[in-house]
Protein backbone atom coordinates (compact mmCIF):
# COMPACT_ATOMS: atom_id res chain seq x y z
CA UNK A 1 0.00 0.00 0.00
CA UNK A 2 1.01 3.36 -0.84
CA UNK A 3 -0.79 6.93 0.32
CA UNK A 4 0.68 10.22 -0.49
CA UNK A 5 -1.60 12.86 1.13
CA UNK A 6 -1.99 16.07 -1.21
CA UNK A 7 -0.78 18.88 0.11
CA UNK A 8 -4.29 20.80 0.71
CA UNK A 9 -4.69 17.90 3.05
CA UNK A 10 -2.88 19.23 5.73
CA UNK A 11 -5.03 22.77 5.53
CA UNK A 12 -8.20 20.46 5.59
CA UNK A 13 -10.66 23.03 7.01
CA UNK A 14 -9.74 25.97 4.67
CA UNK A 15 -8.97 23.77 1.48
CA UNK A 16 -11.81 25.09 -1.17
CA UNK A 17 -14.40 22.31 -2.01
CA UNK A 18 -15.33 21.22 -5.90
CA UNK A 19 -18.45 19.58 -7.38
CA UNK A 20 -17.73 16.51 -8.31
CA UNK A 21 -19.22 14.34 -11.58
CA UNK A 22 -18.95 11.24 -13.41
CA UNK A 23 -20.26 10.16 -16.94
CA UNK A 24 -20.50 6.61 -17.18
CA UNK A 25 -22.93 5.22 -20.14
CA UNK A 26 -25.59 7.09 -22.32
CA UNK A 27 -28.93 5.86 -22.47
CA UNK A 28 -28.22 4.10 -25.56
CA UNK A 29 -24.91 2.26 -24.45
CA UNK A 30 -26.85 1.19 -21.47
CA UNK A 31 -29.52 -0.01 -23.59
CA UNK A 32 -27.15 -1.99 -26.04
CA UNK A 33 -25.29 -3.07 -22.78
CA UNK A 34 -28.62 -4.50 -20.79
CA UNK A 35 -29.76 -5.92 -24.44
CA UNK A 36 -26.73 -7.10 -26.37
CA UNK A 37 -28.87 -8.96 -28.44
CA UNK A 38 -31.51 -6.83 -29.48
CA UNK A 39 -30.98 -5.29 -32.94
CA UNK A 40 -33.08 -2.46 -32.91
CA UNK A 41 -34.43 0.03 -29.70
CA UNK A 42 -38.19 1.66 -30.40
CA UNK A 43 -38.64 4.87 -28.75
CA UNK A 44 -41.99 5.22 -27.34
CA UNK A 45 -43.82 8.01 -25.36
CA UNK A 46 -45.89 7.01 -22.86
CA UNK A 47 -48.36 9.55 -20.98
CA UNK A 48 -50.00 8.45 -18.09
CA UNK A 49 -53.51 9.54 -17.75
CA UNK A 50 -55.13 10.86 -14.20
CA UNK A 51 -56.71 7.29 -13.87
CA UNK A 52 -53.29 5.15 -14.84
CA UNK A 53 -51.56 7.89 -11.87
CA UNK A 54 -54.15 6.76 -9.54
CA UNK A 55 -53.65 2.78 -10.43
CA UNK A 56 -50.54 3.50 -9.65
CA UNK A 57 -50.96 5.63 -6.45
CA UNK A 58 -52.98 2.82 -4.76
CA UNK A 59 -50.07 0.49 -5.14
CA UNK A 60 -48.15 2.74 -2.85
CA UNK A 61 -45.92 3.91 -6.17
CA UNK A 62 -46.09 7.83 -6.84
CA UNK A 63 -45.52 8.12 -10.40
CA UNK A 64 -43.71 11.80 -10.39
CA UNK A 65 -44.50 12.41 -13.98
CA UNK A 66 -46.85 11.54 -16.51
CA UNK A 67 -44.52 11.50 -19.42
CA UNK A 68 -42.03 8.27 -19.65
CA UNK A 69 -39.77 7.64 -22.51
CA UNK A 70 -39.11 3.69 -23.09
CA UNK A 71 -37.30 2.08 -25.24
CA UNK A 72 -38.46 -1.48 -26.86
CA UNK A 73 -35.30 -4.08 -27.32
CA UNK A 74 -36.04 -5.91 -30.54
CA UNK A 75 -35.05 -9.14 -32.44
CA UNK A 76 -36.33 -9.92 -35.64
CA UNK A 77 -39.31 -7.91 -34.37
CA UNK A 78 -39.95 -9.57 -31.51
CA UNK A 79 -39.97 -7.88 -28.01
CA UNK A 80 -36.75 -8.75 -25.85
CA UNK A 81 -37.19 -6.44 -22.72
CA UNK A 82 -37.37 -2.62 -22.33
CA UNK A 83 -34.87 0.07 -20.44
CA UNK A 84 -36.17 3.17 -19.06
CA UNK A 85 -34.06 6.14 -17.89
CA UNK A 86 -34.99 8.68 -15.33
CA UNK A 87 -33.08 11.18 -13.03
CA UNK A 88 -33.24 11.58 -9.00
CA UNK A 89 -32.19 14.28 -6.86
CA UNK A 90 -30.43 13.57 -3.31
CA UNK A 91 -29.34 15.57 -1.15
CA UNK A 92 -26.06 17.15 -3.09
CA UNK A 93 -26.10 14.68 -5.70
CA UNK A 94 -28.39 14.26 -9.43
CA UNK A 95 -28.28 10.70 -10.68
CA UNK A 96 -29.01 9.12 -13.75
CA UNK A 97 -29.70 6.18 -14.58
CA UNK A 98 -31.44 3.20 -16.37
CA UNK A 99 -33.36 0.03 -15.73
CA UNK A 100 -33.49 -2.57 -18.54
CA UNK A 101 -36.57 -4.23 -17.65
CA UNK A 102 -37.24 -8.30 -19.18
CA UNK A 103 -40.50 -9.39 -20.82
CA UNK A 104 -41.58 -11.34 -17.61
CA UNK A 105 -41.79 -7.65 -15.89
CA UNK A 106 -38.36 -8.15 -13.43
CA UNK A 107 -35.48 -5.98 -13.47
CA UNK A 108 -32.90 -7.40 -15.64
CA UNK A 109 -30.12 -4.59 -14.89
CA UNK A 110 -29.44 -0.98 -13.67
CA UNK A 111 -26.82 0.89 -14.98
CA UNK A 112 -25.95 4.66 -13.14
CA UNK A 113 -25.54 6.91 -15.96
CA UNK A 114 -23.93 9.76 -14.76
CA UNK A 115 -23.44 11.13 -11.03
CA UNK A 116 -23.15 14.79 -10.12
CA UNK A 117 -22.66 16.31 -6.80
CA UNK A 118 -23.28 20.16 -6.08
CA UNK A 119 -21.86 22.26 -3.21
CA UNK A 120 -25.21 22.17 -1.60
CA UNK A 121 -28.31 24.14 -2.15
CA UNK A 122 -27.55 24.29 -6.22
CA UNK A 123 -29.10 20.95 -6.85
CA UNK A 124 -32.79 22.06 -6.16
CA UNK A 125 -32.29 24.48 -8.92
CA UNK A 126 -33.85 23.99 -12.18
CA UNK A 127 -30.85 25.87 -13.90
CA UNK A 128 -28.57 23.98 -12.11
CA UNK A 129 -29.76 20.39 -13.41
CA UNK A 130 -30.48 22.05 -16.81
CA UNK A 131 -27.25 22.28 -17.16
CA UNK A 132 -26.83 18.48 -17.75
CA UNK A 133 -29.79 17.66 -19.87
CA UNK A 134 -28.74 15.19 -22.86
CA UNK A 135 -25.38 15.02 -21.44
CA UNK A 136 -23.99 11.21 -21.77
CA UNK A 137 -20.76 9.78 -22.06
CA UNK A 138 -19.93 10.73 -25.45
CA UNK A 139 -20.41 14.88 -24.43
CA UNK A 140 -16.81 16.45 -22.88
CA UNK A 141 -18.50 17.56 -19.78
CA UNK A 142 -15.66 16.92 -17.33
CA UNK A 143 -16.07 18.62 -14.11
CA UNK A 144 -14.52 16.98 -11.10
CA UNK A 145 -10.50 14.90 -12.28
CA UNK A 146 -11.65 11.86 -14.37
CA UNK A 147 -9.79 9.14 -11.97
CA UNK A 148 -10.71 10.38 -8.71
CA UNK A 149 -12.37 8.14 -6.28
CA UNK A 150 -14.45 9.85 -3.45
CA UNK A 151 -14.63 9.07 0.27
CA UNK A 152 -16.84 9.77 2.80
CA UNK A 153 -20.00 9.83 4.68
CA UNK A 154 -21.71 6.75 2.51
CA UNK A 155 -24.36 7.89 0.15
CA UNK A 156 -27.74 6.80 0.31
CA UNK A 157 -29.35 5.20 -2.71
CA UNK A 158 -32.88 5.32 -1.95
CA UNK A 159 -33.78 7.31 -4.43
CA UNK A 160 -32.72 5.21 -7.21
CA UNK A 161 -34.34 1.88 -5.50
CA UNK A 162 -38.00 3.69 -5.26
CA UNK A 163 -37.31 5.11 -9.22
CA UNK A 164 -36.25 1.38 -9.96
CA UNK A 165 -39.63 0.55 -8.29
CA UNK A 166 -41.64 3.49 -9.89
CA UNK A 167 -40.19 2.29 -13.80
CA UNK A 168 -41.06 -1.61 -12.91
CA UNK A 169 -44.79 -0.06 -12.13
CA UNK A 170 -44.49 2.10 -14.84
CA UNK A 171 -44.02 -0.27 -17.41
CA UNK A 172 -45.71 -2.67 -16.08
CA UNK A 173 -49.09 -0.55 -16.43
CA UNK A 174 -48.00 0.80 -19.55
CA UNK A 175 -47.92 -2.94 -20.56
CA UNK A 176 -51.17 -4.25 -19.46
CA UNK A 177 -52.94 -1.22 -21.34
CA UNK A 178 -51.31 -2.58 -24.86
CA UNK A 179 -48.76 0.27 -25.08
CA UNK A 180 -45.90 -1.18 -25.56
CA UNK A 181 -46.61 -4.02 -28.12
CA UNK B 1 1.10 3.55 -16.49
CA UNK B 2 -0.22 6.41 -17.00
CA UNK B 3 -3.64 7.61 -14.82
CA UNK B 4 -4.51 9.22 -17.54
CA UNK B 5 -4.56 5.89 -19.60
CA UNK B 6 -8.74 5.52 -21.07
CA UNK B 7 -10.67 3.89 -18.20
CA UNK B 8 -13.81 1.86 -17.50
CA UNK B 9 -15.88 3.04 -15.35
CA UNK B 10 -19.47 1.43 -13.95
CA UNK B 11 -21.72 2.41 -11.23
CA UNK B 12 -24.84 0.56 -9.98
CA UNK B 13 -26.99 0.84 -7.03
CA UNK B 14 -25.92 -2.09 -4.26
CA UNK B 15 -25.45 -2.48 -0.98
CA UNK B 16 -27.61 0.41 -0.01
CA UNK B 17 -25.16 2.61 -2.02
CA UNK B 18 -23.98 3.13 -5.39
CA UNK B 19 -21.21 0.89 -6.04
CA UNK B 20 -18.26 2.26 -8.82
CA UNK B 21 -15.95 -0.42 -10.75
CA UNK B 22 -13.23 1.59 -12.16
CA UNK B 23 -10.83 -0.80 -15.00
CA UNK B 24 -7.45 1.11 -16.29
CA UNK B 25 -6.45 0.26 -19.76
CA UNK B 26 -9.61 -1.62 -20.25
CA UNK B 27 -9.45 -4.88 -23.15
CA UNK B 28 -11.95 -6.47 -24.87
CA UNK B 29 -12.66 -8.81 -22.10
CA UNK B 30 -12.85 -5.74 -19.25
CA UNK B 31 -16.64 -5.59 -19.09
CA UNK B 32 -16.98 -9.61 -18.38
CA UNK B 33 -14.67 -8.62 -15.66
CA UNK B 34 -16.73 -6.13 -14.13
CA UNK B 35 -20.03 -7.90 -14.43
CA UNK B 36 -18.33 -10.48 -12.35
CA UNK B 37 -16.86 -7.84 -10.13
CA UNK B 38 -20.77 -6.90 -9.71
CA UNK B 39 -22.34 -10.50 -9.39
CA UNK B 40 -20.06 -10.74 -6.66
CA UNK B 41 -20.53 -7.64 -4.82
CA UNK B 42 -24.37 -8.60 -5.18
CA UNK B 43 -24.11 -11.65 -3.52
CA UNK B 44 -22.18 -10.40 -0.43
CA UNK B 45 -25.73 -8.44 -0.37
CA UNK B 46 -27.49 -11.54 -0.41
CA UNK B 47 -25.62 -13.01 2.40
CA UNK B 48 -25.13 -10.00 4.78
CA UNK B 49 -28.19 -7.30 4.29
CA UNK B 50 -30.23 -7.34 7.30
CA UNK B 51 -33.02 -5.97 4.98
CA UNK B 52 -33.09 -9.48 2.81
CA UNK B 53 -34.98 -11.27 4.98
CA UNK B 54 -33.63 -14.63 2.71
CA UNK B 55 -29.83 -13.39 3.77
CA UNK B 56 -27.74 -15.11 7.00
CA UNK B 57 -27.91 -12.28 8.87
CA UNK B 58 -31.41 -11.43 8.63
CA UNK B 59 -32.22 -14.98 9.46
CA UNK B 60 -29.86 -14.87 12.52
CA UNK B 61 -31.50 -11.94 13.33
CA UNK B 62 -35.02 -13.71 13.51
CA UNK B 63 -33.44 -16.62 15.43
CA UNK B 64 -34.38 -17.32 19.13
CA UNK B 65 -31.83 -18.18 21.69
CA UNK B 66 -29.93 -21.02 21.90
CA UNK B 67 -30.77 -21.42 18.13
CA UNK B 68 -28.35 -21.57 15.32
CA UNK B 69 -27.24 -21.72 11.31
CA UNK B 70 -25.26 -22.22 8.75
CA UNK B 71 -23.47 -19.19 7.74
CA UNK B 72 -22.29 -18.98 3.65
CA UNK B 73 -18.72 -18.21 3.13
CA UNK B 74 -19.02 -14.58 2.78
CA UNK B 75 -21.16 -14.43 6.11
CA UNK B 76 -18.33 -16.56 7.85
CA UNK B 77 -15.35 -14.46 6.96
CA UNK B 78 -16.78 -11.36 7.87
CA UNK B 79 -18.01 -12.47 11.16
CA UNK B 80 -14.78 -13.82 11.97
CA UNK B 81 -12.82 -10.58 11.35
CA UNK B 82 -15.99 -9.34 13.63
CA UNK B 83 -15.53 -11.73 16.04
CA UNK B 84 -11.63 -10.66 16.12
CA UNK B 85 -11.88 -6.63 16.58
CA UNK B 86 -14.77 -7.44 18.88
CA UNK B 87 -11.78 -9.69 20.94
CA UNK B 88 -9.10 -6.50 20.29
CA UNK B 89 -11.18 -4.02 21.67
CA UNK B 90 -13.21 -5.26 24.95
CA UNK B 91 -16.61 -5.58 22.97
CA UNK B 92 -16.56 -1.92 22.11
CA UNK B 93 -15.98 -2.82 18.26
CA UNK B 94 -19.64 -3.92 18.27
CA UNK B 95 -21.57 -5.80 15.06
CA UNK B 96 -24.76 -6.09 17.15
CA UNK B 97 -25.36 -2.05 17.83
CA UNK B 98 -25.71 -2.83 21.17
CA UNK B 99 -28.39 -4.68 21.48
CA UNK B 100 -26.36 -7.70 23.05
CA UNK B 101 -22.43 -7.78 21.76
CA UNK B 102 -22.08 -11.04 23.55
CA UNK B 103 -25.20 -12.10 21.98
CA UNK B 104 -23.78 -14.28 19.39
CA UNK B 105 -20.64 -16.81 18.40
CA UNK B 106 -19.33 -18.31 15.39
CA UNK B 107 -18.10 -21.99 15.27
CA UNK B 108 -16.38 -22.65 12.31
CA UNK B 109 -19.69 -21.56 9.82
CA UNK B 110 -22.04 -22.27 12.33
CA UNK B 111 -23.51 -19.19 14.11
CA UNK B 112 -24.97 -19.38 17.60
CA UNK B 113 -27.24 -16.88 19.15
CA UNK B 114 -26.81 -16.28 22.56
CA UNK B 115 -29.35 -13.44 23.54
CA UNK B 116 -32.66 -13.21 22.41
CA UNK B 117 -31.58 -9.48 21.82
CA UNK B 118 -29.32 -9.97 19.29
CA UNK B 119 -29.55 -8.65 16.34
CA UNK B 120 -26.36 -8.07 13.91
CA UNK B 121 -25.78 -5.39 11.28
CA UNK B 122 -22.78 -5.71 9.13
CA UNK B 123 -23.49 -2.95 7.25
CA UNK B 124 -20.03 -1.57 7.64
CA UNK B 125 -17.37 -4.01 7.34
CA UNK B 126 -19.50 -6.00 5.01
CA UNK B 127 -18.78 -3.57 2.51
CA UNK B 128 -15.38 -2.96 3.19
CA UNK B 129 -15.13 -7.24 2.55
CA UNK B 130 -17.47 -7.16 -0.64
CA UNK B 131 -15.10 -4.08 -2.00
CA UNK B 132 -12.19 -6.99 -0.85
CA UNK B 133 -14.25 -9.27 -3.05
CA UNK B 134 -14.89 -7.34 -6.01
CA UNK B 135 -11.19 -6.40 -6.49
CA UNK B 136 -10.40 -9.99 -6.36
CA UNK B 137 -12.63 -11.00 -8.75
CA UNK B 138 -11.03 -8.05 -11.18
CA UNK B 139 -8.07 -9.59 -10.76
CA UNK B 140 -8.88 -12.45 -10.95
CA UNK B 141 -10.01 -11.82 -14.48
CA UNK B 142 -6.64 -10.44 -15.48
CA UNK B 143 -6.91 -7.05 -14.79
CA UNK B 144 -4.23 -5.17 -13.85
CA UNK B 145 -5.10 -1.87 -12.15
CA UNK B 146 -8.34 -0.26 -11.26
CA UNK B 147 -10.56 0.26 -7.89
CA UNK B 148 -13.70 -0.67 -6.70
CA UNK B 149 -15.59 2.07 -4.62
CA UNK B 150 -18.73 1.12 -2.85
CA UNK B 151 -19.69 4.53 -1.40
CA UNK B 152 -16.59 5.59 -0.11
CA UNK B 153 -15.29 2.71 0.78
CA UNK B 154 -12.70 2.04 -1.41
CA UNK B 155 -9.80 0.04 -2.76
CA UNK B 156 -7.00 0.54 -5.61
CA UNK B 157 -5.25 -1.96 -7.00
CA UNK B 158 -1.99 -2.15 -9.54
CA UNK B 159 0.46 0.28 -10.23
CA UNK B 160 -1.68 3.68 -10.36
CA UNK B 161 -1.76 6.34 -7.85
CA UNK B 162 -5.52 7.09 -7.74
CA UNK B 163 -6.27 10.90 -6.53
CA UNK B 164 -9.26 9.98 -3.61
CA UNK B 165 -11.26 12.97 -2.48
CA UNK B 166 -12.92 13.60 0.68
CA UNK B 167 -16.58 14.30 0.61
CA UNK B 168 -17.53 16.63 2.74
CA UNK B 169 -20.84 15.36 4.69
CA UNK B 170 -22.02 19.13 6.02
CA UNK B 171 -21.93 20.44 2.65
CA UNK B 172 -21.45 17.72 -0.29
CA UNK B 173 -18.58 18.95 -1.58
CA UNK B 174 -15.79 17.36 -2.06
CA UNK B 175 -11.90 18.07 -1.59
CA UNK B 176 -8.20 16.11 -2.41
CA UNK B 177 -6.77 14.08 0.44
CA UNK B 178 -4.19 11.57 -1.34
CA UNK B 179 -3.12 9.53 -3.79
CA UNK B 180 -3.33 5.91 -3.21
CA UNK B 181 -1.63 3.14 -4.22
CA UNK B 182 -2.56 -0.55 -3.92
CA UNK B 183 -4.57 -0.21 -0.77
CA UNK B 184 -8.01 -0.04 0.44
CA UNK B 185 -9.09 3.74 2.24
CA UNK B 186 -12.47 4.40 4.03
CA UNK B 187 -14.56 7.26 5.61
CA UNK B 188 -16.80 7.19 8.18
CA UNK B 189 -18.94 10.22 9.08
CA UNK B 190 -20.11 10.00 12.78
CA UNK B 191 -22.83 12.56 14.07
CA UNK B 192 -26.49 12.01 15.62
CA UNK B 193 -27.93 12.15 11.47
CA UNK B 194 -25.32 9.69 10.06
CA UNK B 195 -26.01 6.28 8.64
CA UNK B 196 -23.11 5.16 10.74
CA UNK B 197 -24.00 4.96 14.78
CA UNK B 198 -21.63 4.62 17.25
CA UNK B 199 -22.89 2.21 20.13
CA UNK B 200 -20.40 3.36 22.87
CA UNK B 201 -20.39 3.54 26.54
CA UNK B 202 -19.97 7.32 26.63
CA UNK B 203 -22.04 9.50 26.36
CA UNK B 204 -21.80 11.68 23.46
CA UNK B 205 -19.69 9.97 20.36
CA UNK B 206 -17.74 12.43 19.01
CA UNK B 207 -19.03 14.72 15.64
CA UNK B 208 -16.47 13.98 13.09
CA UNK B 209 -14.94 12.15 9.71
CA UNK B 210 -12.97 9.11 10.33
CA UNK B 211 -10.32 8.21 7.39
CA UNK B 212 -8.86 5.09 7.47
CA UNK B 213 -5.86 3.82 4.56
CA UNK B 214 -5.20 -0.43 5.03
CA UNK B 215 -4.11 -2.43 2.72
CA UNK B 216 -7.75 -4.00 2.48
CA UNK B 217 -11.23 -2.72 2.41
CA UNK B 218 -12.78 -4.60 5.69
CA UNK B 219 -9.90 -3.41 7.91
CA UNK B 220 -10.31 0.37 6.38
CA UNK B 221 -13.72 0.63 6.81
CA UNK B 222 -14.18 -1.37 10.64
CA UNK B 223 -11.07 0.43 11.63
CA UNK B 224 -12.84 4.23 11.18
CA UNK B 225 -15.08 2.87 14.19
CA UNK B 226 -12.35 1.86 16.56
CA UNK B 227 -10.65 5.30 15.24
CA UNK B 228 -14.08 7.33 16.28
CA UNK B 229 -14.31 5.45 18.94
CA UNK B 230 -11.38 6.28 20.83
CA UNK B 231 -10.02 9.16 19.07
CA UNK B 232 -7.05 8.21 19.00
CA UNK B 233 -5.37 8.05 15.45
CA UNK B 234 -2.54 6.10 16.28
CA UNK B 235 -4.49 3.03 18.37
CA UNK B 236 -2.52 0.01 18.71
CA UNK B 237 -4.91 -1.67 16.45
CA UNK B 238 -3.55 0.00 13.55
CA UNK B 239 -0.32 -0.93 13.13
CA UNK B 240 -1.70 -4.61 13.64
CA UNK B 241 -3.16 -4.35 10.41
CA UNK B 242 -1.06 -1.68 8.81
CA UNK B 243 -3.43 1.00 8.89
CA UNK B 244 -3.05 4.56 9.58
CA UNK B 245 -5.87 7.52 10.69
CA UNK B 246 -6.82 10.55 10.03
CA UNK B 247 -10.09 12.37 12.15
CA UNK B 248 -11.22 15.54 10.41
Amino acid sequence: MHLKLAASAIAAAVAPTSAFAVDYLSADQAAKLMFPDADTFETRSLTLDAAQMQQLDTQGVRARSANWTVRVAKRAGAALGFVVTDDVVGKVELISYAVGIALDGTVKQVEILSYRESHGAEIRLPAWRKQFVGKGASSALRIGDDISNISGATLSCTHVTDGVRRIVAVVALARRGGALT
Amino acid sequence: MNPRAAVLRRARPLLGTLVEVGVFAPGLDTQAAVDAAFAVVAEAQACLSRFDANSDIARFNALRRGERLTVRPITRQVLAAAHELRAATAAAFDISLGSAPDGWALRGAELDKLSDDACLDLGGIGKGHAVDLAVQTLMAHGVAAGWVNAGGDLRTFGNVDTPVQLRDESTGGARAFATLRNGAFATSHFGPESRSQLTTRTSSPPRAHASVAAPLCLWADALTKVVALSGDTSHPLLARYGAAAWLH
